[in-house]
């Protein structure tokens, strides 16, 4: 402690250390790391609120389904990124908070966040079920049994009707989306009303900001620590303390929650619920899509996960709006080569291959290159 | 405790972007003003019965010369091999009509074709991103589909035709469905085999998507059964995409199972039919009109399983039969318009899903309205749609409740040497006392 004391209380002659010389470590505890950190999160906070009166209800529509993967993808990377374990399950989560939503918000008539609350209990209780799997699997024998869950609950979801409506769905109807005076279906604030999808947008994104803040808590303190280390070596991590089978459970079950979370406003914003959506192969290829999330977006970090979960969703939407006339990328559907859904499938999949390849971190990758190029310029490093 | 200035900046700038946002919000008087755009007016105008409405407004979908419609189909996928020749019928007859003028002879039409990839959750996502720009949808493609987005539909006051025969449409006042339901079809298909099939005291099954099309499907069978007295075996589920039958095809056959009603989409009816037919299991297969496809059944391995085994129930003629006149004008289109699209049954669905959307149209400019209201109103005045001998007329009524579709059937055999590999067994035209004895409710 002596020495460490010491070491802040020194000077050079003359002058004092360089601001970014961090000894104790407390910078890197920080949410907001600098000046510039602090104004691009006001220039967030700005974008956040005017927003929905500047651009089209449609877009308004893509970027909250947007901020419902990016819950769903906050709460995978935190298992994948930051614990290192595979989930391809993710998608059964979801469908259990939007039935949760379906059953206690639109058939009970509870209140918004009652709902919302059972919906993470739910994920949280499943998710720290499937938990102890994780203890003596890894790798792909995880990743097949998170898979089982798909089909498992593909089983449960269109035969337990009462609660699912089984093959039919069910329609989510007036489900109460109120927060104490503020009603998300038809938002109006001093006279001046606003559409479902602005309303909707403040909402969802307010708990994508909630998530990624709760999720960045997580991984800055001593649990995510310890899930990192177990993480990077497992068997090190039990040898300095860390009980990996708790933590293991614990991710899992975090996950568990955010995804659930993401379904209820995936329900919400669909009206409908159907098992076919959360599970077996449409299921499974929404699993997939979240891990391509964070792939792209950036495993192992909070912002990554809603950077992935932009690029996916808000491109999907850019070539289905526009097909053809999509400068470069609509070509082969002009040519008759493929069709517009068929060019998403390639693009998406090639998205994958691409970053893989080229930038296996992601966009928080090339993200964090051009700020430490900013950072260190006119050095090179 | 310690300061922090920039939350202080940031709550003003908030503030700030809260007096933005708030430029993006709608005051009361705003909507009275919206609410009085041209489509709410004209359709006033065009309530009376002595003058005749002037030209339609102006309104989303119709900017006066083109009007807007939607199209939610797969494109990709699976399914895609029945959403692309629909699509097609529907292009080739609009076509065509633009040719002629357009819709009263002055207004064409443009379709927007969204991909739903048959998931329901894509579907919504694809309505919702289309809704605001279409007079209404000509194709919504899928039973399932169609329930997820048709509460949406509801409340927004949108209209669309199903490319699916589900019962449960004939009363929707937001679809315009055409054709004999699959209830029908399942009905008309097992009285035939019943009385002119040689199917007397066979045992019946039913193999079928574990879905809402599937569960059409056993509606006319349960139907059938009570009103023939069917010797009824178990209905066997499947999930779309299905890879393997083998459980499927082993239960059936274990059941003894002598007639099989199959419930599907093309790529599942041809992996049933293939499963079957490598473990020599050979039911008389009833196939609902969906699970057909010429290039899976025609040409290939299955042929002679599907020429010897396979019955497919749906409605209309023969390819080719001009002395019909739908069918005359249809494969003239198809010649003209068709960019090398081959005769194929979900083409001439598609084609005249078109033309019933075509009367509503005809019958919205007259009222002077194409606003999505209008449409509605349209859909209720349009009376009988008509087909030229393609299908059989469907009775509109006066309103949803009075709808009254068609009981006929045509039950057709595999015949390689047709255009569609369909020919139909004893005309087209059969309507059984069970189908008429079937009731239309409501859902």
């Amino acid at each position: 402690m002596a020495t460490i004391t010491t070491v802040l209380t020194r000077r050079a002659s003359g002058g004092r250390p360089h601001h970014k010389l961090d000894l104790d470590g407390t910078r890197d505890l920080r949410i907001l790391k600098g000046p510039w950190a602090k104004g691009f999160a006001v220039f967030l906070a700005v974008l956040y609120v005017a927003m929905p009166g500047q651009v089209s209800d449609h877009t308004l529509r893509t970027l909250c389904y947007c901020g419902i993967y990016a819950i769903g993808a906050i709460g995978l990377n935190l298992l994948t990124g930051f614990t290192g374990q595979v989930s391809l399950g993710h998608a059964a989560f979801m469908g259990a908070g939007a039935y949760c939503t379906s059953w206690f918000g639109a058939n009970q008539g509870w209140p918004f966040l009652a709902y919302v609350l059972a919906a993470i209990v739910a994920g949280l209780v499943i998710g720290g079920a499937i938990g102890p799997f994780a203890a003596r699997l890894r790798g792909n024998y995880l990743a097949v049994v998170t898979i089982g869950l798909l089909f498992v609950a593909h089983h449960l979801f269109n035969n337990w009707k009462s609660v699912t409506g089984g093959g039919n769905g069910v329609t989510l109807g007036d489900a109460e989306i109120a927060i104490g005076p503020l009603d998300f279906r038809s938002l109006e604030v001093n006279g001046l009303e606003y559409t479902f999808p602005q309303s909707m947008f403040w909402l969802i994104w307010a708990f994508v900001a909630l998530t990624a803040l709760v999720a960045k808590n997580i991984v800055r303190s001593r649990p995510g620590r310890a899930l990192q280390a177990i993480r990077d070596r497992d068997l090190s991590a039990e040898i300095i303390g860390v009980h990996p089978t708790r933590y293991k459970v614990a991710a899992f079950a975090i996950a568990g929650a955010c995804a659930s979370l993401a379904g209820v406003f995936y329900s919400l914003m669909q009206n409908y619920v159907n098992p076919n959506e959360f599970t077996g192969r449409t299921g499974l290829f929404l699993s997939i899509t979240f891990v391509a999330m964070i792939i792209m977006g950036g495993v192992g970090t909070i912002y990554g996960s809603v950077l992935g979960a932009l690029l996916v969703e808000y491109g999907r939407r850019f070539i289905a709006d526009n097909g053809a006339d999509a400068p470069i990328l609509g070509w082969p559907v002009e040519q008759g080569w493929l069709s517009t859904g068929e060019l998403n499938g390639v693009l998406f999949g090639g998205l994958i291959v691409f970053f893989l390849l080229v930038e296996p971190r992601g966009l928080a990758a090339l993200w964090m290159r051009i700020r430490i190029w900013f950072q260190s310029w006119p050095f090179s490093y | 405790m310690k300061k922090q200035p920039w939350l202080r900046l940031l709550a003003l700038l908030a503030a700030l972007g809260l007096l933005v946002a708030a430029c993006g919000g709608r005051s009361s008087d705003d909507d009275d003003d919206a609410g009085s755009g041209g489509g709410s007016e004209t359709t006033e105008e065009g309530g009376g019965d002595d003058e005749p409405a002037g030209d339609p407004e102006p309104v989303p979908g119709f900017d006066g010369e083109t009007i807007k419609l939607g199209v939610l189909t797969p494109t990709s996928g699976t399914v895609s091999i029945i959403g692309n020749p629909l699509t097609k019928g529907n292009e080739v007859y609009f076509e065509a009509l633009n040719a002629q003028g357009g819709v009263a002879g002055k207004y064409k039409v443009e379709l927007d074709i969204r991909d739903t990839a048959y998931t329901e959750s894509t579907a919504i996502q694809e309505y919702n991103a289309g809704k605001d720009g279409v007079v209404m949808y000509t194709q919504i493609l899928g039973t399932a589909i169609i329930k997820a987005v048709l509460s949406q539909m509801e409340q927004d006051g949108i209209a669309g035709a199903p490319a699916t025969l589900d019962a449960d449409w004939v009363h929707e006042p937001n679809l315009v469905p055409v054709g004999a339901p699959y209830q029908i079809q399942a009905i008309n298909g097992l009285d035939w085999y019943v009385t002119e099939g040689g199917g007397e005291g066979k045992k019946v099954c039913t193999l079928a998507q574990d879905d809402p099309y599937g569960d059409a499907g056993q509606e006319g069978v349960d139907h059938a059964a009570e009103e023939l007295g069917l010797d009824l075996g178990p209905r066997v589920d499947f999930a779309v995409g299905t890879q393997d039958f083998t459980t499927q095809i082993n239960q059936l056959e274990s059941q003894s199972c002598e007639a099989v009603v199959l419930v599907a989409t093309p790529a599942d009816a041809a992996g049933a039919l293939g499963k079957a037919a490598s473990v020599g299991y050979a039911p008389k297969w009833l196939m609902i009109s969906p699970g057909y496809l010429k290039l899976l059944f025609v040409g290939g391995q299955l042929e002679s399983y599907a020429v010897e085994n396979v019955l497919v129930l749906s409605e209309g003629v023969n390819w080719g039969d001009t002395s019909v006149p739908g069918m005359a004008q249809m494969v003239e289109d198809l010649e003209t318009y068709g960019d090398g699209q081959e005769p194929d049954p979900y083409f001439a669905f598609g084609y005249n899903q078109a033309r019933a959307v075509h009367q509503v149209l005809e019958k919205a400019v007259e009222l002077g309205d194409l606003s999505h209201e209008g449409i509605l109103r349209a859909i209720e005045e349009v009376g009988t749609l008509t087909f030229d001998g393609l299908l059989s007329d469907y009775d509109y009524g006066d309103s949803p409740a009075d709808r009254n579709p068609g009981r006929e059937s045509t039950i057709f055999k595999v015949d390689p040497a047709s255009p569609t590999g369909l020919t139909a067994l004893g005309g087209p035209g059969y309507s059984s006392d069970a189908a008429k004895s079937f009731e239309f409710a409501s859902k």
